[in-house]
């Protein structure tokens, strides 16, 4: 050991002061690695500073390299004296983050393969920059030790690989390419991002689940089983999270409460180890145990109604007093995915028709045209170029315009209408027949136009009519018409 | 400069500020040093803004709110900022025509029976009544008065109504009533600014501004909300009520004339024309342009856009303002008169408006204040006038939208700002001659048709008095929260970001959708 020669006492001593720390901890981690359970809060605390450390030793362990490139180079000379003490800062660095990391780890609930793979990396990396420290004492600007250039580069990998995991950990499993661009995914042969899980229609708060089950969860076991702690990989936050289930796979299923894990465990002898919720948190109470067995038998519907299980039991979750009106929540990502086949024709129309023609609602595909502001600049020709479109508009409003009965089978080929104005228009019995398979049809408005009482048998069968505005039409109040037109039609 | 400093001098110039000279031997002496001194401060209070701004604000378009839930956006392009956007859900109406009875109407001369007040007409009131209870003319203990007018049961539903509403009774399967109407102001200009803005104060955007706001319009050459007042005298909220308080003043409603130039100034003076009106704008635009790309007011593009929408409404709002383009039938069946400022011709008026894709219409009529402090303001005879005043345009109204279908995705609300007290006023403590009522903020009724309400229903109960609510109580907030749920919003999600708060018409006290009236 001859390169220890000339500073035996400084080198050695930190040598030693910090090799001792480095095996310490890796007799912990591989005596008391983190195994899911919540552990002592003050460590708990302590281990929070993981995050704030770690990133010390990584933007040192990066700059070294860069350091000795740089110091051979004419200009930045002076650098490379400094490398190796940069060095020891790093794995001073990297040894206290390990140590903060393996408090957060151990004492806050965390499990699993990728807290695993993060904690050996960031032990390695301890042990690789240590390793660097003592050969890099050797290199000089003439002669660069290739076993100690080759560590160097094995660190840097290691740092990437554990900073990666640790993104991981705490940022969720696709962390970066959760937000890439689609096209820079396909570019790279990445799969399209998925949808992430928001706000989902499912369990909202006048369903059975929004109004009576989630509220259970929330009370009693989001504490370890939701968005900061998951044990056993559980998260009961949402409806789609509890039918994920955890690592053991579905914790609920369907139909049946005595096979669903999550029942089995809340109904266990209050002291049985297996018992939910565990540590002498206060159990569910007989009737709110009794709701989810009813919501399990009745196939733990996540958009099954309120009202729609009877016979609840009566002090459970509390009976809204009065009716509630339920806000459907929409999510732009999935709205959108909905609307991407037509959206290019949906924007290219809307320059044609300004202010026209729009989506339903902000978390629809159906589509509204409204063409009576454009009056009679719209005719049968523009209504020709909504053909792409028919199968998506759903509400339809052509009064004032000057179409023409040669547009009754565009209009006849949109299926999905559910209101169809035609208000001072010239169309005819004609276009009115062309109707018939408007199943969906729930109000035909022909005020204003020259149809006939023959035009009444036309649509006499469409399923869902329920109003006809006939009025100033040939139509009279007392033509013969069917006891069922007579209550449709308006006057 | 110090105080101290400016002691010393002696009695100075009342100038405070300093001399031209003073600053610009100041900017001379500013070397590189300072400047980059000054900046790199600078930079980083910039920087701690950008990081505190999420905190402290929450001006983040369409990111997450408070709690937790998407939060909507609805930016537009400045050029354009009517411009129409889909509802958060699908709406149950696309549009309101609010008939406001400013002076609040006696809900016991028109839907409320009450035949125990009745009995009791003309006996002392209970001290129960009057404790703790705040009146503007009721002084020491009043007599009951029971309903001036006679009231029957109509239509299917039998509902009570009393005789002063022959035509508008036709319609009472289509009404749904809302008899447990709550306020907490009894005075009018509040109780108006509450009803139409959300807050009794000063201030705040009208529920119309917030539609126009979350919902844009569709007629881009016509205002998207408008207000027409029936002659006689202007609500005493004033203009505030269709004012767009804290949001662009865009959206605030513009209020039309029924006779003559819809708006004043509107058409363009003798000797100039239409394509000398167009390049003169184009010279405006240029340099209002000019100065939002200087200074970036957005106000600058208020202004513009306002200017583009005048020379549009030149065209389309005279035609849409006039009803003597209407068959005489239909003028006739409103009762109206072309020519002169009346809520029947507001009535015809609103109609088209609406026909033309306006999305908020407001409506006041006036004088329903029957105090019985003089002929005009008493139950027995301005009152019934009143009432002829808007029975029969009303009706008509009711009847026209059916007709046409447009009850489907119409709202029509009809009210006042508060209800009217179970006894007779008795000013100064005095008896009057004339009869009328004080002001009750305990309890009103309103009614809303069409858009998806439930017609032909009775909603909320007041005591045998019709004094106070015994059952099912709507506060004015909640009546809002149930007209935008009405338009498709969550109230609590139709948001505009002031002063650090996420502002809502309905405020923060918790409000409801009152989905009881829903059909």
């Amino acid at each position: 050991m001859t390169f220890l020669v000339h500073h035996i006492s400084a080198r050695a001593w930190f040598g030693l002061l910090t090799l001792v720390p480095i095996l310490f901890l890796l007799l912990l981690v591989l005596l008391a690695p983190p195994d899911g359970n919540e552990r002592a809060q003050l460590l708990q605390f302590v281990g929070r500073f993981h995050l704030l450390a770690v990133h010390l030793p990584i933007a040192l362990l990066v700059l070294v390299p860069v350091m000795e490139l740089a110091g051979r180079s004419r200009y930045f000379p002076y650098l490379l004296p400094s490398a190796n003490f940069i060095l020891g800062v790093a794995t001073c660095g990297a040894i206290v983050a390990g140590a903060l990391g393996w408090c957060l780890a151990r004492s806050g609930g965390y499990s699993g393969p990728l807290v695993t793979q993060h904690m050996w990396g960031g032990v390695f990396v301890a042990i690789a920059a240590w390793l660097c420290w003592l050969f890099g004492a050797r290199s000089s600007e003439s002669h660069l030790n290739p076993v100690y250039a080759i560590a160097l580069l094995a660190t840097v990998g290691l740092v990437s690989f554990t900073g990666y995991r640790g993104g991981q950990v705490s940022q969720g499993e696709n962390h970066l390419t959760e937000q890439m661009p689609a096209r820079l995914c396909t570019l790279l042969g990445l799969p399209a991002p998925k949808i992430p899980e928001t706000i989902s229609s499912n369990g909202g708060p006048a369903t059975f689940f929004g109004a009576r089950i989630q509220p259970l969860f929330a009370g009693h076991c989001v504490g370890c089983h939701g968005h900061t702690k998951h044990k056993a990989d559980l998260r009961l936050y949402s409806y789609n999270a509890v039918m994920r289930g955890s690592k053991h796979g579905p914790v609920i299923k369907a139909g049946n409460p005595k096979s669903s894990k999550l029942f089995h465990r809340i109904t266990l002898p209050p002291g049985d180890d297996d018992f939910m919720p565990a540590q002498n948190k206060p159990p569910l109470s007989p009737n709110e145990v009794k709701l989810i067995e009813l919501w399990i038998s009745a196939g733990a519907s996540g958009t099954q109604l309120a009202d729609a299980i009877k016979d609840i039991p009566l002090d459970s979750a509390r009976l809204p007093a009065v009716a509630e009106a339920s806000f459907e929540e929409f999510d732009p990502v999935a709205t959108a995915k909905q609307r991407a086949g037509l959206a290019p024709i949906v924007a290219q129309l809307q320059q044609r028709f300004p202010a026209a023609l729009d989506y339903e609602s902000r978390g629809s595909a159906d589509l509204v045209i409204n063409a009576s502001l454009l009056g009679s600049k719209f005719g049968d020709n523009d209504l020709a170029a909504l053909a792409p479109l028919s199968e998506h508009i759903v509400i339809a409003d052509f009064s004032r315009t000057t179409i023409t009965d040669s547009s009754s089978s565009a209009i006849g080929a949109m299926k999905r209408l559910r209101s169809l104005r035609l208000m001072h228009t010239k169309i005819t019995n004609a276009t009115v027949q062309a109707l018939a398979p408007l199943s969906q049809l729930e109000s035909l408005n022909l005020f204003d136009t020259p149809v006939t009482p023959a035009a009444l048998t036309a649509i006499g069968h469409l399923p869902k009519l329920r109003h006809l505005y006939a009025r100033e039409t040939k139509i009279s109040p007392d033509a013969p018409m069917s006891e069922d037109m007579k209550e449709k039609i308006i006057f | 400069m110090t105080s101290s400093k400016a002691n010393q001098q002696g009695p100075r110039a009342p100038a405070s500020e300093p001399l031209p000279e003073e600053i610009y031997a100041r900017l001379l002496a500013q070397t590189r040093r300072h400047f980059l001194r000054s900046f790199s401060a600078g930079l980083g209070t910039m920087f701690l803004g950008t990081l505190a701004s999420p905190l402290l604000s929450s001006s983040m378009a369409g990111g997450i709110a408070a709690d937790g839930t998407r939060r909507l956006d609805f930016t537009r392009d400045p050029k354009s900022p009517l411009a129409a956007l889909p509802p958060q859900f699908a709406a149950r109406a696309k549009r309101v025509i609010y008939l406001h009875m400013a002076g609040a109407p006696s809900q016991l001369e028109l839907f409320e029976h009450k035949p125990e007040l009745t009995k009791l007409d003309g006996q002392d009131c209970p001290m129960s009544f009057l404790t703790g209870k705040r009146f503007a003319f009721i002084n020491g203990v009043p007599k009951m008065l029971g309903s001036q007018y006679p009231f029957h049961q109509t239509g299917q539903s039998g509902q009570w109504i009393s005789d002063r509403l022959p035509r508008l009774e036709k319609h009472i399967d289509d009404l749904c009533l809302i008899k447990s109407m709550r306020t907490d102001q009894f005075n009018h200009a509040p109780a108006q600014l509450l009803v139409q803005t959300g807050d009794a104060r000063l201030g705040h955007p009208a529920l119309g501004s917030w539609v126009l706001y979350g919902l844009g319009t569709e007629n881009q050459n016509l205002p998207g909300f408008i207000v027409l007042l029936s002659g006689g005298n202007s609500p005493d909220g004033g203009k505030q009520l269709w004012g767009p308080g804290f949001l662009p003043s865009v959206y605030q409603g513009v209020q039309c004339r029924s006779h003559g130039e819809p708006v004043l100034y509107l058409d363009n003076p003798a000797k100039v024309s239409r394509s000398l009106r167009r390049s003169m704008l184009d010279a405006i635009d240029e340099i209002n342009r000019q100065s939002y790309a200087e200074f970036g007011n957005p106000e600058t593009v208020t202004r513009i856009a306002q200017y583009e929408m005048s020379f549009r409404m030149q065209m389309d709002a005279t035609d849409a303002m006039d009803i003597r383009k209407e068959p005489a039938a239909v003028r006739s069946a409103y009762g109206s008169n072309p020519g002169e400022s009346s809520f029947a011709n507001n009535c015809l008026v609103a109609r088209r408006l609406a026909e033309r894709g306006v999305r908020y219409i407001q409506l006041y009529h006036w004088g329903w204040d029957s105090h019985g402090s003089n002929a005009k303001e008493a139950l027995n005879i301005g009152f019934a006038d009143r009432c002829r005043e808007v029975d029969q345009p009303i009706a008509a109204l009711l009847a026209d939208l059916k007709a046409r279908g447009m009850m489907e995705d119409t709202l029509v609300v009809w009210g006042g700002e508060f209800g009217r007290t179970s006894m007779r006023e008795n000013r100064g403590g005095q008896t009057m001659t004339l009869i009328g009522r004080d002001h009750n903020p305990g309890a009103f009724t309103i009614w809303m048709a069409g858009g998806g309400v439930k017609p032909g229903l009775t909603f909320g109960q007041t005591d045998d008095m019709g004094y106070e609510i015994v059952k099912d109580p709507v506060e004015v907030r909640d009546l809002h929260a149930t007209i935008l749920y009405i338009l498709g919003f969550d109230h609590h999600k139709l948001n505009y970001s002031y002063q650090g708060l996420d502002q809502k018409v309905t405020g923060v006290k918790p409000s409801r959708v009152v989905a009881e009236v829903l059909a």
